[in-house]
């Protein structure tokens, strides 16, 4: 059991999760695009998810999220549950290639924050919260999944360190080798 | 490449149903949890701390690139802001001085024997919904939940979440923020005030210049609190709320561009001076006030320049607006880069109608953490509306939210809670 916990992503996640949350908190804060913070955590569950699949990207989102409620102070799994969707849909649009090209991974790690960050206030709404949904929704989803598509590069590779997963190799067959 | 799969699927259904179960607890209040977020915010604190300090010199570099311009027409602003408050300042604080002596001879309620404790903004909300901020003193240094927070310039919000060394504050601004208010009326008060003290022409060197000598008596400034300082090194007032000065009772009198506390030589001289200058018979006045009356029979306070240096006298006449208490309401937060607005609120045509300009405080009431009097902001913008709704009112708080520093929290509790 210990083993298969060494081994497994958690070793990695909480580790890296720790450091973008302070990244977060920190830089992120103050550097703002047209008055929208960039969701480095968000992009990066999306990431995962680009990076895994849908299953691990939802698992990395998960353990990100509970990190971001525990510190910020928001209900506990409500920004968890945005980033595990940002997990979950990252990973399912990255099945439309098998082996995208890193635009390919921009877009959809761009696609499945956009829906993390379009998640929250729709969780603040079930929750009972009043107003959750703002004027400048749109254009924060649109300034944050942008930020997103750019970090990609990074974020990607990143996701897959976390998860112990090696870009795929595609091999020619032997029996086509002379086509 | 991940495959699509039955398995896959339960996978994200159960981590969703298990944030479903976070969010029942965490809403319904759970101690373990709340034990989970002390836990890991003292795991955070170093990490962070760390890479405050590694990202500065990037935040620097934004800022610098980003913020420059903004920040020259800022400075310009900014002086010609000084220059008018220095003048203004003398009469303000003679006028508060009166009012609280009229305050305690009525027995009424006044901020200034109310405690506050000065905390230190530690960070902001890292997400685009939620307007909070968190500040380094808690439940140890008696903060409770519901209490108001402020700064020297008036309201910042309110404490929701209190831990032993931490508290967070909903700002004003937040969606879900609401506090009772009530607006005021100060209807020509710039018209009244003629302030001839910002000698126009001069450099801004030969502004401070004059700035240092003129008399401020009493400064709304008390003891200061020990190792806490502002970015630029002065040191932060112990006691005081927005709105409120401390009298001739044994507190340090203290000019409040130099920060320094005036002997009583120096503060006689300068009382001299002012008697001396002020432009007005004086008539029917408090001896023990520098405020005297103008023609007209307002009060009229005067501010001097001493020194054997040439620099131009200047005095204050000031006409103390009467202030109307027009209407009570709530002032509602609507987040993020917008303005806090009041709803509630009608136009009484025995008073005045509520107009833009009109300052806006906290009104107190038995059950509310506020206490009354607290500066909010001032009505910017009215916008009518169809049926017996009211007009809505835009305000622009006093507080520059987006640069907290140093804040106070107000250590009040209504009368409703106090234990009898």
């Amino acid at each position: 059991m210990f083993a298969a916990f060494v081994q497994g992503p958690l070793v990695r996640v909480i580790p890296l999760g720790l450091i973008l949350l302070a990244l977060q908190r920190t830089i992120f804060v103050e550097i703002q695009v047209g008055g929208v913070i960039i969701q480095i955590m968000m992009a990066t569950a999306a990431a995962a998810g680009v990076a895994g699949g849908s299953e691990r990207g939802a698992i990395v989102g998960f353990i990100l999220g509970v990190m971001f409620d525990l510190a910020e102070g928001t209900p506990l799994g409500s920004t968890a549950t945005a980033m595990t969707v940002a997990g979950a849909v990252g990973g399912l649009l990255a099945l439309i290639a098998a082996d995208p090209h890193w635009w390919l991974e921009a877009i959809f790690t761009a696609l499945g924050t956009a829906v993390g960050v379009a998640m929250v206030p729709l969780l603040r709404a079930f929750i009972g919260e009043s107003e959750p949904f703002q004027r400048q929704l749109v254009v924060v989803i649109a300034v944050v999944a942008a930020a997103a598509a750019l970090l990609s590069p990074l974020l990607v590779p990143l996701g897959r360190w976390c998860l112990r997963m090696r870009r795929p190799e595609w091999k020619q067959p032997v029996g086509d080798a002379t086509t | 490449m991940a495959i699509y799969s039955i398995g896959r699927k339960r996978v994200i259904l159960a981590l969703l149903l298990t944030t479903v179960l976070l969010l029942t607890l965490d809403l319904n209040g759970n101690p373990v949890i709340d034990a989970g977020r002390e836990g890991f915010a003292q795991v955070m604190r170093p990490v962070e701390t760390a890479t405050g300090v590694v990202t500065n010199p990037i935040e620097r570099i934004w800022h610098g690139i980003t913020d420059y311009d903004d920040l020259e027409n800022e400075n310009i602003a900014l002086q010609e802001k000084v220059d008018r408050l220095v003048g203004g300042q003398a009469a303000a604080e003679a006028a508060v001085i009166e009012g609280k002596e009229l305050q305690a001879l009525n027995s009424l309620p006044s901020l200034s024997g109310i405690d506050t404790e000065v905390a230190r903004v530690v960070g902001y909300a890292a997400n685009n919904l939620d307007q909070v901020i968190e500040i380094d003193k808690g439940s140890l240094s008696d903060i409770e939940v519901g209490m108001a927070v402020v700064n020297q310039a008036g309201l910042v919000g309110r404490v929701t979440k209190v831990s032993l060394t931490s508290a967070r504050v909903m700002l004003v601004t937040d969606s879900r923020y609401t506090v009772a208010v009530k607006v005021t009326s100060a209807a020509d008060a710039d018209a009244d005030v003629s302030t001839n003290t910002s000698p126009s022409g001069l450099s801004p060197s030969e502004i401070a210049d004059a700035a240092t000598t003129t008399t401020t008596v009493p400064a709304p400034l008390g003891p200061f609190v020990p190792g806490v300082t502002l970015p630029d090194g002065s040191p932060v007032p112990e006691t005081t709320l927005p709105g409120t000065a401390l009298g001739p009772d044994g507190q340090p009198v203290i000019d409040p561009l130099t920060g320094r506390p005036l002997d009583a030589a120096q503060i006689a001289a300068l009382l001299d001076a002012l008697a001396a200058t002020s432009t007005a018979p004086t008539a029917g006045t408090s001896a023990d006030t520098p405020s005297a009356t103008s023609p007209t029979g307002s009060p009229t306070t005067g501010s001097a320049t001493s020194g054997s240096a040439p620099t131009p006298a200047t005095t204050t006449t000031t006409t103390i607006a009467e202030i109307i208490e027009k209407e009570y309401g709530a002032l509602e937060g609507r987040g993020r880069l917008r303005l806090p607005q009041i709803i509630f609120v009608q136009d009484s045509p025995s008073l005045s109608e509520l107009v833009a300009g009109d300052l806006v405080e906290t009104a107190g009431g038995s059950e509310s953490l506020a206490p009354t009097g607290i500066p909010v902001g001032r009505v910017v913008n009215r916008a009518a509306r169809p049926g017996s709704g009211g007009p809505l009112l835009d305000i622009a708080l006093h507080a520059d939210l987006g640069r907290l520093n140093i804040v106070r929290v107000v250590l009040y509790k209504p009368l409703s809670e106090v234990d009898q």
